[in-house]
C-alpha cells in the first residue's frame, strides 16, 4: 500500500515538474552602449509610466545623441515614431472617437500631421492642446494625455 | 513472481492500444475546443473576434499562416500547463457566462493586464528565432536586445509589453467602445457603430439585440417622414 502511494506521488511529481520549469530565452551579441547618469540628471528627468515599465534607460530614445547626458536634445516625431508606429496608425487606433470628430491624432484642424510634442512631453506632464478652444469639451470626448 | 515473454509482450500490445485509445479522445477534445469557432460563440467575444479577423494573424496575408485564439492565449512551454490553464479558463469564463454578467465587465480597462494573457512562448512557437534574427530592422534588434536583457530579472518585459495592438489589428480598443463606450457623449454613435460591425462580420446572420432593432427602427423612421 505504501508503495504504491509512493508510486502515485512520483508520477504526480513527474507530471507536475515540468509546469514549473522555464527556459530562458539565449544572450543576445547586440552590443549596447553604456552612458553614466548623475542621480540628479536622472531625478530631474523622469519617465512616463509606460516607459518606466519597459525599464527604457536614456539611450534608449537619444540613441546616436553621443554619452553626454547633459547634452541630450528632443528625439522629435522621427524618435517617437520609430517605435509608435505611424501618425496614421496612431489615428486609427483611437478611430472611434472620429465619430463625434474628437480624435486628438485626427482633427479636424490637423488631421494626422501634428508634432508629437504639441501635447506629449516624457519629462514634464503632457498637455492637451484641445483644450485651448475646447476646454469644455475635452474632458467629455478623451482621457489625461499620457 | 515471474512474468512470461509472451504475457509481457501481450500486456505491452494492449497498454498501447488501450493508450492511444485513451489519447485520441483527450486530442479531439483539445482540437475541438480550440477553435476560433468555439471561442466565438460567446456573444462577449464578438469585439475580440471582430479585430482579430482584421489582423493579419488571422491568415489574411499572402501566405496564408494563422494563428488561433489558444495560439497566444494559453501558456505553449508544456502540455501539462496548457491543459492546466485551459481547463481553468474554460470553468471561469463558462461560469461567467452562465451565471454572471459578462456584459458589466469593463473590458477597456482589462487590456491593462495583457501582460498576463498573452504568452511569449505561444508567439514564439511561431516566431522561433524572432530574438536572433538579423533580418529585422536595427530598431527591432535594438528592443528585442533589451528584451532579453531584462530576462530573468523583476523587470522582465512580455511581447506584448511593446507589442500591444497584436494580434487584433489595433482595433480592439475602437471595437470595445463600440459595445461599451468608455464616455458617455459617445453613446448613440457607439451604436451606431457597433451595429455596422455587427452587420459587416456576421453578414446574412446578423440577429439585432432589442435595444440595436430599436435604433434601426428609429433611424428607418426619420429616414422616411411620414407625410401627414
Amino acid at each position: 500500500m505504501k508503495r504504491l502511494t509512493l508510486t502515485a506521488l512520483l508520477l504526480l511529481c513527474c507530471f507536475f515538474t515540468p509546469i514549473f520549469a522555464n527556459d530562458n530565452g539565449k544572450k543576445s551579441d547586440l552590443n549596447i552602449q553604456k552612458i553614466t547618469v548623475s542621480d540628479e540628471l536622472r531625478a530631474k528627468h523622469t519617465l512616463k509610466p509606460h516607459h518606466e515599465h519597459l525599464a527604457f534607460d536614456c539611450i534608449d530614445c537619444h540613441a546616436n545623441q553621443g554619452d553626454d547626458p547633459s547634452k541630450f536634445k528632443n528625439i522629435k516625431d522621427e524618435g517617437c515614431l520609430s517605435c509608435h508606429g505611424t501618425k496614421k496608425l496612431l489615428a486609427q487606433r483611437l478611430k472611434f472617437m472620429d465619430t463625434l470628430k474628437a480624435n486628438p491624432h485626427n482633427s479636424v484642424h490637423d488631421g494626422p500631421t501634428l508634432y508629437c510634442d504639441e501635447c506629449h512631453f516624457e519629462h514634464k506632464p503632457s498637455i492637451n492642446m484641445c483644450s485651448e478652444c475646447h476646454e469644455h469639451e475635452v474632458p467629455q470626448w478623451m482621457g489625461v494625455t499620457p | 513472481m515471474k512474468i512470461s515473454k509472451k504475457l509481457l509482450a501481450l500486456i505491452v500490445v494492449i497498454s498501447g492500444i488501450v493508450g492511444f485509445f485513451v489519447v485520441l479522445p483527450v486530442h479531439y477534445v483539445l482540437e475541438e475546443t480550440s477553435t476560433d469557432r468555439f471561442c466565438g460563440v460567446c456573444h462577449e467575444m464578438d469585439p475580440m473576434v471582430i479585430s482579430y479577423q482584421k489582423d493579419i494573424h488571422a491568415g489574411s496575408g499572402a501566405i496564408g499562416v494563422k494563428a488561433k485564439c489558444v495560439d497566444c492565449h494559453l501558456p505553449h512551454d508544456n502540455l501539462a500547463k496548457y491543459v492546466y490553464q485551459k481547463a481553468v479558463n474554460g470553468i471561469v469564463e463558462g461560469y461567467i457566462h452562465f451565471f454572471g454578467d459578462p456584459d458589466s465587465i469593463n473590458w477597456v480597462a482589462n487590456l491593462k493586464n495583457k501582460e498576463h494573457y498573452v504568452f511569449d512562448n505561444g508567439c514564439m512557437s511561431c516566431h522561433t528565432n524572432i530574438l536572433d534574427t538579423t533580418a529585422s530592422s536595427q530598431q527591432a534588434q535594438k528592443m528585442h536586445a533589451h528584451y532579453v536583457k531584462l530576462q530573468g530579472s523583476d523587470k522582465e518585459l512580455k511581447c506584448v509589453s511593446c507589442h500591444v495592438g497584436v494580434g487584433h489589428a489595433h482595433d480592439m480598443r475602437n471595437q470595445l467602445e463600440y459595445w461599451k463606450p468608455s464616455y458617455k457623449i459617445y453613446e448613440n454613435k457607439m451604436l451606431e457603430q457597433k451595429i455596422k460591425s455587427k452587420q459587416e462580420f456576421f453578414k446574412d446572420e446578423y440577429e439585432p439585440t432589442k435595444q440595436e432593432r430599436e435604433f434601426l427602427e428609429k433611424k428607418s423612421a426619420k429616414a422616411t417622414p411620414s407625410h401627414g
